[in-house]
């Protein structure tokens, strides 16, 4: 099998206030793969992408992106991630396109020639009409689209997503996901976290179900087959809540 | 309704961080600026007492009464402590004597510029200054920030009148601010009156005055930052609009004033007039000069055809009423000197006064302004003080003048010495025998009389009405800012 | 990449609306100090030749040196001392110098014209220490907590951006823009002063340069101090409190209190006690003088001309004995107290420079003439012409007699009319600041002081970022 491109081995995070976020947590996620984590509020979804991004250091473990362990040589393994956070927040000062211009350069591609910033920003939805207005005046949904382009423009193998599809309209969320398969079917490993267990079932190639930082349930899509994974969820987070 | 908003708002200032932090620096400037205060008045007064010592051994020392100079010295007011105004700009003193005019000289800061570099730190300037930035921090985003945090949406789907929520929340920002500004002003009052400050019940009076007029002006920006934050829609933006104006109101509109007074009025210097002063005090002698000629001419005319003899009689016989009339010519040319510079002195002191009038008119725009004036009027170290001062020390200077006169007749004889070069009797020096030390006992000694408190505080009081009247129109506009604010 | 930071850096503050209204506010103020300036300047001209012109207008008239006791010199206008007032207003401008004795300046502007002390003028200096600065802080108080506030800090770090080069790129940014915004209207505002017509000569310029670029400097602390505490807050109001109270103390407060602390510390013998003394040296050597002057004998009785010339002689004599005497002691006692002013001032100064504010306000006021030091810049110069100003009187009357004594030459019979006097003849008065190569040890110290805070805070402002949650 192929190097995977999400790796964390034994990921554990324990804050200085002692709270233990995450427990020994390891996956994978090989390109073309998208990978979709659940849990209830504070299970440690947004830590592991913390430490993915090397916002956080773990406590013990790694987590690699291509091999590259993200807490030793950061950079290059921020070279091979795109990020889209739960609440994309931009430059409210600058434009869509200042501001797509500005990320995508940040992330080492400066080849982007106007058109094709146009073409992505249509790609994700975002009306052309739209492309030159400040971003003060966007609602959510416009800027999770434009989180979106930067991380498309960013063409990184690896893509992590922190609740993108909260707070969209049901549209605007299917379009999302739309958006998310193609990448996937470009041969992106992507690795999400949600608490929208349909569109999870949906898309994900890998469901993760995290319970008080540790890895409750993984199963694969094949591996799920037709069962609920609504019920599947509850018992896993009810079962290990007793 | 009302008392729940104003005891959320106490409660939310006082329990945040940024009250301690600010407490704690504004409780430390004022209690520094009060003790700085004391140690320059202290020193100030030291300075006055040893001078007046000097200028009182000078006059026992002095040896002949054509020769005596006094000096007039202005003692510095207690309230200096708090207000230095114009204190160390002015002279501390003048020369009093028949041949000078009063001027002051040996301001502080001309003695020792050193001291002018960053000027005095008082409690005026803190609070007009450092307390009026802070009002504005605790006040800028008083509708704007509950709006960004959604809570404005939430209090107002109450039943509670706009007007009552809006003068509740300044009720309690302003209550909150105030108690706690309160403690180290006492605290700073009393270490006045443990340091020995020599305070008599009219200065504690004008103390009064003092914290009266720091609370308006203080109350004037608290008003004011609540309604520019009922005019603007997010905190960034009340804040710049809140520096803005505080800039313009505590540093530029006052100098405007005054430079728009400066080009509008014309006003001579004091340099112009002094030269002015001496050129007609050099014709003056001149003329008398050129008619001692022509009058010694005239004298030795009479004596034509005389003998040597003849003419030694006549000489002794007319020298003493000759004399008596050089020196009433000399008297009269002195007397015509005086009145002229008087009469400049005093063109200069009216234009100036409406230069001042004017300048200060248009400064008034600014509270700022009004508070720093008012304030130095209190503690009489107001531009007035110059011209007070010169008034009293010129009183003083023409009964010095007239008593020196009287003992100079009673003692016969004059100052100096005098040379002749006679073609007859030869080279002769003559010069007053010194005789010794003077009696001064009933000399006058220059009596500092200052402004009566009454007049003061009613001047000071027009300018504590119109920062009310700044500070009710600032709350006015916060109501009805508020009442048209789009709440979304 | 870092220019990228930069550029951006430089985008997103000229594009917000914070940047509009300060800029605004800074152009006005800047071209309303150089206006005012130029008008300050052009009055302050108007006033001396006025005071110059009366001076020699008393004179005239006069058909006898001997007359001519004494002159007043003014201290000429600088242009740069509109600019940059320093003390300028608050010591003497006028000194009666008389052929011998000591000199002291008179007539202070704000001593003159009290109203003006009031408020005191609005100065390039006061514009740079005070409002400047707050501005300074303005721009850059949420340089890091801001981004972290409107999240896009987590964003970009999801890019592979060193934090290094991040933070390089904020301060880059953030200087350069502060810099061109301010050149700007600095620019339009020196091409003010030509045009208003205030003669800067090359030297000001220079001057003005160094003032501007100390200026910068000085802006430059509160900057880099600012991107500092914004990379050690999480929140932008936080890091703005803590500026303004730093500002507060740093701008308004130390400066203060060290000159107030060392005005108390050391103790420097007060004018008054100075004066008494040397009042009473002199009158003792008057009475000596008296004395000798009425035990005159001429050599050779008759021949008038002879005898006014024996004595004057003898009189030179004693008063150049006075005066030397008097010089002596005057310098003993003057010395005794600049010594101890100059422990004062050292430890004022000593303590100020703790805070930028102090350092950018001494270099300034010494670049523009007008320090503390200004005083006895001027009186030196006073003293140079009062011995041009006796030798003149030497050459034309004979004698030096030096002010007070008033000889008057009554002739009696019959004289030819006199001829006025040229008071024109009478030497002219000059003065000039301190070279520029004088004050370059003082202000060096100062502007080295303000470069290595600049850099003190720098450095921080990376270690801080560092080490920041940029979550
Ligand atoms: N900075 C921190 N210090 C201490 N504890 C923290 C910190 N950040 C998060 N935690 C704790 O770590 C646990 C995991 O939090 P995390 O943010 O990863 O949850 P989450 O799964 O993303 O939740 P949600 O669905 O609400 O976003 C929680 O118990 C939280 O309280
Ligand atoms: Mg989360």
């Amino acid at each position: 099998m192929s190097q995977p491109t999400f790796e964390a081995v034994n990921l554990t995070k324990r804050y200085e206030d002692g709270v233990l976020a995450l427990d020994h947590v390891s996956f994978e996620v090989h390109p073309g793969q998208i990978y979709a984590m659940l849990g209830a509020n504070g299970a440690g979804k947004t830590t592991t992408i913390n430490i993915f991004l090397n916002f956080l250091e773990p406590t013990e473990g790694e987590a690699r992106i291509n091999g590259v362990c993200t807490h030793t040589d950061p950079l290059a393994a921020k070279a091979q991630i795109a990020y889209v956070s739960e609440n994309v927040m931009l430059y409210p000062a600058f434009t869509a396109m200042q501001n797509l211009e500005y990320f995508t350069r940040l992330g080492g591609r400066d080849h982007h020639t106007k058109d094709e910033y146009h073409r992505v920003l249509e790609r994700v939805g975002l009306q052309r009409e739209a492309h030159d207005k400040r971003l003060r005046g966007f609602s959510k949904g416009m800027r999770q689209k434009c989180g979106l382009a930067i991380a498309i423009l960013k063409d990184a193998p690896a893509i992590v997503l922190d609740e993108p599809t909260s707070g969209l309209d049901p549209q605007a969320g299917y379009e999302f996901t739309q958006l998310l398969t193609a990448l996937r079917d470009e041969g992106k490993a992507i690795l999400m976290s949600t608490h929208d267990i349909f569109r999870a079932r949906e898309i994900a190639s890998t469901v993760g179900i995290l319970n008080r930082g540790r890895l409750v349930m993984q199963r694969s899509a094949a591996e799920l087959g037709g069962a609920d994974l609504e019920q599947l969820y509850l018992e896993h987070i009810a079962g290990h809540a007793a | 309704m009302f008392t729940t908003v104003v005891m959320k708002e106490l409660k939310g200032i006082l329990l945040s961080q940024k009250f301690a932090l600010t407490f704690g620096v504004v409780s430390v400037l004022i209690l520094m600026s009060i003790v700085a205060g004391i140690s320059e008045f202290t020193a100030g007064a030291r300075q006055y007492d040893t001078a007046v010592q000097l200028a009182e051994q000078q006059l026992r020392e002095a040896s002949n009464w054509m020769a005596i100079s006094a000096r007039a010295l202005r003692p510095p007011d207690p309230l200096v402590v708090f207000v230095s105004g114009v204190h160390n700009d002015i002279g501390r003193l003048s020369s009093i004597n028949g041949h000078e005019a009063v001027k002051l000289l040996n301001s502080v800061y001309a003695d020792d510029p050193i001291f002018a570099v960053f000027r005095s730190l008082d409690l005026m300037f803190i609070v007009q200054v450092v307390l009026s930035l802070f009002a504005i921090l605790f006040t800028y985003d008083a509708i704007t920030g509950e709006r960004e945090s959604g809570t404005l949406q939430l209090s107002l789907a109450n039943p509670l009148p706009r007007r009552t929520f809006i003068l509740a929340k300044a009720t309690g920002i302003w209550a909150g601010l105030l108690l706690s500004l309160s403690v180290p002003m006492i605290l700073g009052l009393l270490v006045v009156s443990l340091a020995g400050v020599p305070l008599s019940d009219s200065d504690w009076m004008r103390i009064g005055a003092l914290f009266v007029g720091s609370l308006l002006y203080f109350t004037v920006w608290v008003a004011g930052g609540i309604a520019v934050s009922t005019w603007t829609r997010t905190p960034s933006a009340s804040f710049m609009a809140c520096l803005v104006l505080w800039i313009a109101t505590v540093l530029i509109l006052p100098r405007v004033g005054v430079l728009a007074a400066e080009q509008l009025v014309g006003v001579p210097t004091v340099a112009e007039v002094d030269a002015q002063k001496d050129g007609f005090e050099k014709a003056a002698w001149e003329k008398q000069m050129a008619g001692l000629s022509e009058r010694w001419k005239k004298r030795e005319e009479a004596m034509q055809g005389f003998s040597k003899e003849q003419r030694e009689a006549y000489r002794d016989a007319h020298m003493w009423q000759w004399m008596q009339e050089e020196d009433a010519g000399r008297k009269a040319v002195q007397t015509e000197i005086d009145a002229y510079g008087l009469r400049l002195q005093e063109d200069l002191r009216n234009k100036r006064s409406a230069q001042e009038r004017l300048a200060f008119t248009l400064a008034r725009t600014s509270p700022a302004a009004i508070y720093q004036l008012a304030s130095m009027q209190i503690a009489r170290t107001s531009v007035t003080l110059k011209n007070a001062t010169e008034t009293s020390m010129e009183e003083y200077r023409s009964q010095f003048t007239a008593h020196v006169e009287k003992k100079q007749q009673e003692s016969g004889g004059t100052g100096g010495f005098k040379i002749t070069v006679d073609s007859e009797k030869g080279f002769s020096f003559s010069s007053p025998r010194e005789r010794g030390t003077l009696d001064i006992s009933d000399l006058p000694r220059y009596q500092w009389n200052p402004t009566p408190v009454g007049q003061l505080l009613a001047d000071a009081g027009w300018d504590g009405l119109l920062l009310a009247v700044f500070a009710l129109a600032s709350l006015a506009l916060a109501v009805i800012g508020f009442h048209r604010y789009d709440v979304r | 990449m870092l220019r990228l930071l930069i550029i951006k850096e430089i985008r997103d503050i000229v594009g917000s609306t914070k940047f509009a209204v300060t800029f605004g506010v800074c152009s006005l103020l800047v071209l309303l100090v150089f206006i005012v300036g130029a008008r300050a300047y052009h009055t302050a001209v108007g006033q001396h030749d006025a005071a110059k012109r009366e001076n020699l207008r008393r004179m005239e008239g006069i058909t006898d040196w001997m007359q001519v006791h004494d002159m007043n010199v003014y201290m000429p206008p600088q242009p740069l001392s509109a600019l940059v007032a320093g003390v300028a207003h608050d010591i003497g401008r006028t000194v009666t110098v008389e052929g011998r004795g000591e000199l002291t300046a008179h007539d202070s502007r704000y001593s003159d014209e009290p109203m003006l002390a009031v408020f005191r003028q609005f100065d390039l200096e006061f514009l740079f220490t005070v409002v400047l600065s707050l501005f300074a802080i303005l721009f850059a108080f949420d340089a890091v907590s801001g981004e972290k506030e409107r999240g896009t800090l987590r964003l970009t770090f999801a890019s592979p951006v060193p934090r290094r080069t991040f933070i390089a790129g904020k301060l880059l940014g953030a200087y350069l823009t502060l810099v061109v915004s301010l050149l700007l209207p600095i620019a339009a505002g020196s091409a003010l002063l030509i045009v208003m017509g205030v003669p800067m000569t090359g030297d000001d310029w220079v001057r003005l340069t160094l003032i501007i670029a100390a200026g910068f400097l000085y802006l430059g602390v509160f900057l880099s101090l600012s991107v500092l505490v914004s990379a050690m807050t999480t929140r932008s109001t936080t890091s703005f409190l803590v500026l303004l109270v730093v500002w507060i103390v740093a701008v308004l407060i130390v400066p203060r209190a060290a000159v107030l602390f060392a005005g108390r510390a050391v103790d420097v013998p007060s004018v008054d006690a100075v004066a008494a003394q040397k009042a009473k040296f002199s009158a003792g050597l008057w009475g000596d003088d008296r004395s000798a002057m009425a035990a005159f004998k001429p050599s050779k009785s008759g021949d008038m001309q002879a005898v006014m010339q024996e004595f004057q002689q003898m009189m030179q004599k004693l008063a150049d004995d006075r005066d030397r005497k008097m010089r002596e002691f005057a310098s003993r006692v003057n010395e005794e107290r600049r010594n101890r002013q100059d422990v004062q001032e050292a430890v004022a100064f000593g303590l100020a420079r703790i805070t930028p504010a102090a350092c950018f306000t001494l270099a300034a006021t010494r670049l523009a003439g007008t320090s503390f030091e200004m005083k006895q810049h001027f009186l030196a110069a006073t003293e140079r012409y009062q011995k041009a100003f006796g030798e003149f009187m030497v050459a034309k009357t004979g004698m030096n007699p030096g002010g007070r004594m008033v000889v008057l030459r009554v002739v009696v019979g019959d004289e030819k009319k006199p001829e006025p006097i040229n008071t024109a003849e009478i030497p002219a008065f000059s003065y000039a600041p301190m070279q520029v190569a004088d004050v370059a040890g003082g202000t060096a110290l100062d502007i080295l002081l303000l470069l290595a805070v600049n850099l003190f805070f720098i450095v921080g402002a990376v270690a801080a970022f560092l080490r920041y949650d940029v979550r």
